[in-house]
């Protein structure tokens, strides 16, 4: 494992593309702690630690993928949300509008537009949230039990708040550049290598607020069992059917290509974190609703009641279910065995016992909705534990094994860590995965 | 005010050549697990261009922001 480190530093290219991922990450944390112009950090730090021992707070996912920057309002704090709705949202509406479909079938050219529109989206929803951000604060409802709530935005003027807003739209843009900066010349997916630096930056941190108000036997108890939680969450990703697939050998000119059998790896979890990215973002909607338009009427009091809290049964309910729903839902938009199936006949494969064609393809959509049943159940098991812990330990919103965040962690680590193999794989043959 | 200004100028601009880069990697679905895809070919001229006036302007753009932070402070 560590000789795997040091020959990844000895190798000129990947050192290059590892120093410069680290060079980015760290401009990436610094933007994350300049407060934008026009706050005072004086009382945003005081508000923040109030808000930190009393519990969680709506923002608390957002806040959580913007590592902390959000409630400290700096020039990054809207972090990479934006990109990421602004996916979902295309990704979504790839099913309902034909021309995005079209686009998307059409391979790498339709891939690129599609981006370049992900992309104005992004900085349309910075604008959209940076306001809103904006206009909590000034108002003083960003920190509504801190007592110099309202003054964290130094001055009233509309000048004040014109200047936060396009300063923090343009953060957004430039995290936008500096996680494509990261896919495109470093290691590893831009965006989800600054959500996980984002993530893990308040790790330590929480980890230790925990030893600080329970002492050291819940402290040591949490990491044995997030220990445990990180193992099986390995192990789940790294779970796959394979299906046997035999290619007819064919003589092309007098070269001959095929015969060989391989396997298409079905993965247990085919989404990823995917859906719970997609369901606690969804979640979060009406609170926010609530909170904005400030209403009192029933349903309002019934959201307030219901959704705000983690550690509602209905919310735990309503969380499991749609991740679930979205476990599947993004399986099935994502891997189409019509599809699979028509490329394995067009270049002579088949599965053995089964015809080629149709018949492929539905023996492909069985095995698929079967695996899927227990990687969704486990999806939302594992999102569903920093609820449990909330109520089994009376620790705040911001648990630090919760779920969504281990969740992440492990996915876009073991990701990194492949893609850095496969790179060292290019030189010899011993890299960190066996 | 006139660093307000400057600084809203900046963004603007911050933005726009940032829109004007060609997008790298595919949104959501190669976020989380998705295929492994290495990007072929360098950047052109113009794409390298691009970078450095998006550095210079990041750097303006950021020092801006701390002058216009001391001035709220002190001035």
């Amino acid at each position: 494992m560590l000789t795997a480190f040091a020959k990844a530093f000895k190798t000129p290219d990947l050192r290059k593309k590892l120093l410069f991922t680290l060079a980015i990450l760290v401009v990436y944390r610094l933007g994350c702690n300049i407060p934008a112009p026009g706050v005072d950090f004086r009382y945003v730090k005081e508000c923040v630690s109030q808000a930190s021992t009393s519990g969680g707070s709506l923002f608390g996912l957002v806040n959580l993928f913007s590592g902390g920057a959000l409630l400290q309002l700096t020039i990054f704090a809207l972090g990479i949300m934006p990109y990421i709705t602004a996916s979902i949202i295309l990704q979504l509406l790839t099913v309902v509008i034909p021309r995005l479909e079209a686009l998307k079938k059409e391979g790498q050219a339709g891939q690129t537009k599609i981006t370049q529109y992900t992309r104005y989206l992004t900085l349309a929803l910075g604008v959209l949230q940076a306001t809103g951000l904006a206009a909590t604060a000034r108002s003083g409802n960003l920190f509504s039990q801190c007592s110099v709530g309202s003054q964290v935005v130094s001055s009233q003027s509309y000048m004040t708040i014109v200047t936060m807003v396009v300063t923090m739209t343009a953060g957004t843009a430039i995290i936008m550049w500096l996680g494509e900066l990261i896919t495109d010349r470093g290691i590893g997916n831009g965006m989800s290598i600054l959500m996980f630096t984002s993530i893990a930056a308040g790790f330590p941190g929480q980890i230790w607020q925990i030893k600080q108000q329970k002492g050291w036997l819940p402290f040591t108890l949490v990491i044995v069992l997030g220990l445990c939680l990180v193992g099986l969450v390995v192990f789940v990703e790294q779970a796959q059917r394979r299906i046997p697939v035999q290619y007819a050998k064919r003589m092309i000119g007098r070269r001959a290509y095929g015969g060989t059998s391989t396997y298409i790896p079905l993965k247990v979890n085919q989404a990823g974190v995917i859906p719970v990215i997609f369901a606690s973002s969804l979640l979060y909607i009406p609170a926010l609703v609530v909170q904005f338009s400030g209403s009192t009427a029933s349903w309002a009091n019934w959201v307030e009641q219901n959704l705000t809290k983690g550690d509602h049964p209905i919310y735990m309910v309503i969380y499991f279910l749609l991740i679930v729903f979205f476990a599947f839902f993004y399986v099935g938009i994502s891997f189409n065995p019509e599809e699979v199936a028509d490329n394995m006949k067009k270049y002579g494969g088949f599965i053995p016992g089964y015809r080629a064609g149709r018949q492929t393809a539905e023996y492909l959509q069985y095995v698929l909705t079967r695996i899927t049943w227990p990687g969704s159940l486990y999806l939302g098991l594992i999102a569903l534990v920093p609820l449990v812990a909330l109520v089994a330990f009376n620790a705040n919103q911001n648990f630090p094994f919760g779920g969504t965040t281990i969740l992440i962690l492990v996915g876009v680590g073991l990701e990194t860590v492949k893609q850095i193999d496969s790179q060292l794989q290019q030189r010899s043959y011993e890299g960190f995965l066996r | 005010m006139g660093f307000s200004i400057a600084l809203i100028v900046l963004s603007l601009l911050l933005m726009l050549t940032v829109l004007l880069h060609k997008g790298k990697g595919g949104g959501l679905s190669d976020m989380f697990g998705g295929g492994m895809q290495s990007s072929v070919g360098g950047s052109s001229v113009a794409e390298r261009n691009l970078d450095r006036i998006t550095v210079i302007l990041g750097l303006l753009w950021l020092a801006c922001i701390v002058t216009l932070s001391l001035i709220l402070k002190f001035g």
